[in-house]
C-alpha cells in the first residue's frame, strides 16, 4: 500500500500501475479516497501552487494596470469572484511571456491602439484604468468588437479556467465560479437528473446479452 | 521488464510504422506470432502521471498533438487556390506520443453496420461522389471487431440497440454508468419514439486486463487517461507486444522516408532520432500505421526514379478520397445541475437515423450521442443574444454545469478531389515537406449535418430544456478522424492496398489505419481501425510465415 497521503503520482502508479487485479479490486473504495486526497493536495494546485507566478514579469505596471481594469469589466466581481480576484492578470502576463509570446508585439500594438481611443474620448487624460465603472464600460461597449478586446476576452476565459500553475484560477476560485469542483475521482450520481435514474429497460424485441 | 531493443544494423522482420490504435494491434499480433518487429513513433512515451487535468495544455496549445509551430500544414478549398496555413491547429489533428490518438480519444467504440460496405451497389453512384462497396464485408470483420472488445476492453450493453448489426459475443464489460445528460437524451429519445441506449465504450467499466475502472475524472476527449482505464494502446496492446520479448517501441522516432531497392521491395525506413539525427533501421517488410495523414505524406515523400508519384501510387489515389465525419448537434440548457464535468464523455447513443434513407433527399446517415465538453474550451463561445463580456457573460459562465451537447456524427462522402499531397514550399522543423490538405464538403454532407441539427434541437426539447442553442454547420477545413486516403479495394487501378493491407505495387510494403478506410462509416472509426488492424496482423502474419512476403 503506497503512503496514507499519497502524491499525485504516487496515486495514479497506485491505481494504473499495480499488477494485481486482486489488489486493486481489494483496495478500490482507498484508493478512490486516496485520489480524492491526492487531488487536493497536489494536482488541483489549490493556493500558491509552488510554480504559480507570482509576480509580473512580461507586462510593464502601466500596461497591466489597463489589462486588469478591461478584464475586471469582462467578468466583474461582486458576490461571486470575478476577475480580478481571480487573478487572471497573472495569467495574462505569464501567457504573453511564454506560450502566447508570439502574440505580444500586436497585443501591445492593439493595447496602445485601446489607449489611444480612450484618450481621445477622455479630456481629463487619465488613462482607461483610472475612469470611473460607467465610463470604462461606456467606452468598452465601443470597442468590444475590436481583435484587441477579443483577445482580452479570451485570455480573461483562459485564465479563470486554466490550471492555477499559469498564473489564474487563484485558489480554484475561476471553475468554483463555473460551478465545477475540482477532484480526480467521482462515482455517480454525477448529477441532479440521474439521482433517480431507474436503470435502462429493454426495447420490445430485443435481447439484452451479457457476459 | 525491459523491453527487447534493436540495432539499426539488424535487420528485423517488421517496422511498424505508428504506435497507435492500429500499430499497436498490428505490433502486438506480429511479435506474438514470433516476428522480431520495431515500432516508430514521432513522439515521446508519455506515464500516466506525466498527463494532468490540464485543458488549456491539451486542448488549446497542442501539447500531445501534431503541434502547428513544428509540423505545419496547408489548406485549401479546391486546386484553383493556393494552399496557405490556417491561424490556429493543423487542418489535420492527431496525437503524437506513443499510443498515437488512441491515447487521447474520447473512446467511443462503434462497429460498422454491415450496410457500411456494401452502399455503393445498394445506393449506386452519387454525383460528384466515390461510393463503393468495400472489399470486404461485415461477416468478415465481425470476429475481429469481438477481438477488439475482448482483447482491448470495451464497456457495453449488447442486444440493447434494435439497430445493431449481429455478433458472436456480448461486450466483456457492462456500462459505464449514466450520467445526467444521458438520462436526458434518453428521456428526450423514447418520447420521440427513439431507441436511445447506452453507448459502447473502449474505457474500463470494472477491472479488466489489470486495469482498474474508470475514476469517472471526466476529461477523456483531448487528454490521455491517468488511472488507465481508457482502452488506449500505450495502455493494452503495447505492453503485450513488448512482453514477448520480439517488439521494441522506439519513441522520438520520425520516419520521413521508406526505403527501396532496385528489385522494388522497402529496405526500412529512414528517420530522425530523438536527436535530430537522420537514421536508417533495416526491416525485410514495413507496415505503416501512421493515420490517414501521415500514412499519405509518407508515401508521397518516398518517391524515387521507380516510384516518381509516390510508394504504391500507381493508381494516383494515395492521398485522394480524404473524409472526416461530418456531423452537426444542439447544446442545450436544464432547469438543474447535470455536472458534465464529471464521469466519461459519453454515455447514451441513438442509431436510429443510421442508414441512409432516400426519402430524405440526400445521401447521409448517423448517430446522435449525449456528451460533455471541458468548461475552458466551452467558456470561449456565447450562445447568439447572450452578452460577451460584463455580468451577463458571467452569469453564463455560472451557468456551466446546466448545459450538455446532444451531438450528431455523419458520414462524409468520399471525393477524389478531397485529398493529402504534399505541400511545394512548406517543410517542417525537421524539414520534411509538409501535408498540404484540399477538402470541400460534398453537398450532401452539409444537408444531412443541417438535418442533424433539426433532429437534436428535436431531442433536446423533448428532454425538456430550458434554452436550445442550433449547431451552426460552416465548410470543414479539418478534422480528427482521417479517413480514406489510401483506401482498399481489389483493384489496383482504383485503391492503393489489397483487402489484405498489402500495397497493390511493392509486395513487402503494407498500410492499415482510417487510410485503408473506404467509406466514412458514421462518426466512430476507431473500433473499425482496430479491427482492420486484428485482421490486417493476422493475415500478414500468416503471409510471413508461408513466405510470401
Amino acid at each position: 500500500m503506497e503512503d496514507q497521503t499519497p502524491s499525485r503520482r504516487q496515486f495514479l502508479a497506485a491505481v494504473g500501475n499495480l499488477a494485481s487485479a486482486a489488489w486493486i479490486t481489494m483496495n478500490w473504495p482507498q484508493i478512490a479516497f486516496a485520489a480524492e486526497q491526492a487531488d487536493h493536495s497536489a494536482h488541483g494546485g489549490h493556493g500558491a501552487a509552488p510554480d504559480a507566478p507570482a509576480k509580473l514579469t512580461t507586462l510593464t505596471a502601466a500596461e497591466a494596470a489597463e489589462i486588469d481594469a478591461i478584464t475586471n469589466q469582462i467578468v466583474p466581481g461582486g458576490a461571486t469572484p470575478g476577475a480580478r480576484d481571480i487573478r487572471v492578470l497573472y495569467f495574462i502576463d505569464n501567457a504573453l511571456g511564454s506560450f502566447f509570446a508570439a502574440q505580444l508585439p500586436s497585443f501591445r500594438q492593439g493595447l496602445a491602439e485601446f489607449q489611444n481611443g480612450y484618450a481621445k474620448k477622455s479630456a481629463a487624460g487619465a488613462p482607461f484604468s483610472a475612469a470611473p465603472e460607467a465610463q470604462q464600460i461606456a467606452f468598452l461597449h465601443e470597442v468590444d468588437e475590436t481583435p484587441f478586446f477579443q483577445a482580452v476576452r479570451r485570455l480573461t476565459v483562459l485564465g479563470i479556467t486554466s490550471m492555477p500553475k499559469y498564473g489564474g484560477n487563484r485558489d480554484g476560485l475561476g471553475t468554483k465560479l463555473l460551478g465545477v469542483i475540482d477532484s480526480h475521482y467521482w462515482e455517480p450520481p454525477f448529477g441532479y437528473y440521474d439521482k433517480d435514474y431507474a436503470g435502462f429497460e429493454p426495447y420490445p424485441g430485443t435481447k439484452i446479452q451479457t457476459a | 521488464m525491459d523491453s527487447k531493443t534493436y540495432k539499426t544494423s539488424e535487420t528485423v522482420d517488421f517496422i511498424v510504422v505508428g504506435s497507435g490504435s492500429s500499430g499497436g494491434i498490428v505490433a502486438r499480433e506480429l511479435a506474438r506470432a514470433g516476428m522480431s518487429v520495431i515500432v516508430m513513433e514521432q513522439g515521446p512515451r508519455m506515464e500516466p502521471w506525466d498527463f494532468e487535468h490540464d485543458e488549456l495544455k491539451y486542448r488549446q496549445l497542442s501539447g500531445i498533438t501534431n503541434n502547428p509551430r513544428t509540423n505545419p500544414q496547408t489548406f485549401r478549398r479546391d486546386a484553383s487556390q493556393k494552399a496557405v496555413q490556417p491561424s490556429g491547429r493543423n487542418p489535420l489533428t492527431y496525437a503524437r506520443i506513443v499510443g498515437g490518438s488512441s491515447a487521447h480519444f474520447n473512446a467511443n467504440f462503434w462497429r460498422l453496420h454491415e450496410i457500411d460496405f456494401i452502399e455503393g451497389s445498394r445506393l449506386g453512384g452519387i454525383e460528384g461522389a466515390s461510393l463503393v462497396d468495400w472489399p470486404i464485408t461485415y461477416a468478415e470483420l465481425e470476429p475481429y471487431y469481438t477481438m477488439v472488445e475482448w482483447e482491448v476492453g470495451v464497456s457495453g450493453l449488447a442486444g440493447a440497440s434494435p439497430f445493431d448489426p449481429w455478433r458472436s459475443k456480448p461486450y466483456p464489460m457492462p456500462p459505464l454508468p449514466v450520467k445526467s445528460s444521458g438520462v436526458l437524451f434518453e428521456r428526450g429519445g423514447r418520447k420521440l419514439g427513439l431507441h436511445p441506449f447506452p453507448a459502447p465504450m473502449a474505457i474500463n467499466s470494472v477491472i479488466y486486463k489489470e486495469r482498474p475502472p474508470c475514476a469517472q475524472c471526466g476529461l477523456c476527449g483531448g487528454f490521455g487517461c491517468e488511472v488507465k482505464a481508457k482502452s488506449s494502446s500505450v495502455w493494452t496492446v503495447i505492453p503485450e507486444a513488448e512482453a514477448t520479448g520480439n517488439c521494441e517501441v522506439r519513441s522520438e522516432s520520425y520516419v520521413y522516408r521508406i526505403g527501396m531497392n532496385a528489385a522494388g521491395r522497402a529496405t526500412g525506413v529512414h528517420y530522425f532520432d530523438k536527436d535530430r539525427k537522420e537514421q536508417f533501421q533495416n526491416a525485410r517488410a514495413v507496415v505503416v500505421c501512421a493515420n490517414g495523414a501521415e500514412t499519405p505524406k509518407l508515401l508521397l515523400n518516398s518517391a524515387t526514379s521507380a516510384f516518381p508519384d509516390g510508394l504504391a501510387n500507381s493508381s494516383g489515389k494515395v492521398g485522394r478520397y480524404l473524409m472526416f465525419n461530418k456531423g452537426g448537434g444542439a447544446q442545450a440548457r436544464f432547469e438543474h445541475p447535470l455536472n458534465e464535468y464529471k464521469g466519461a464523455n459519453v454515455t447514451r447513443i441513438i442509431h436510429d437515423w443510421y442508414d441512409s434513407d432516400p426519402k430524405r433527399g440526400f445521401y447521409g446517415g448517423g448517430g446522435f450521442d449525449a456528451r460533455s465538453g471541458g468548461p475552458l474550451t466551452w467558456g470561449q463561445n456565447v450562445p447568439e443574444g447572450t452578452p460577451t463580456w460584463g455580468p451577463g457573460f458571467k452569469e453564463y459562465l455560472e451557468s456551466y454545469t446546466y448545459w450538455m451537447n446532444c451531438s450528431g456524427h455523419g458520414t462524409s462522402l468520399a471525393q477524389e478531389t478531397n485529398r493529402v499531397d504534399i505541400d511545394p514550399e512548406m517543410k517542417d522543423d525537421w524539414g520534411v515537406p509538409s501535408i498540404r490538405v484540399t477538402y470541400k464538403d460534398h453537398p450532401d454532407d452539409m444537408k444531412h449535418a443541417k438535418w442533424q441539427v433539426e433532429r437534436a434541437v428535436e431531442i433536446m426539447d423533448a428532454a425538456g430544456a430550458k434554452q436550445i442553442v442550433p449547431g451552426e454547420i460552416g465548410a470543414a477545413s479539418g478534422g480528427v478522424h482521417l479517413l480514406g486516403t489510401c483506401r482498399m479495394g481489389n483493384d489496383p487501378s482504383t485503391s492503393v492496398i489489397d483487402k489484405y493491407h498489402r500495397t497493390h505495387d511493392v509486395k513487402n510494403l503494407f498500410l492499415c489505419d482510417g487510410s485503408s478506410m473506404v467509406t466514412s462509416g458514421r462518426g466512430q472509426p476507431t473500433q473499425t481501425i482496430e479491427a482492420l488492424a486484428f485482421r490486417a496482423g493476422d493475415y500478414i502474419a500468416r503471409f510471413a510465415k508461408a513466405n510470401q512476403i
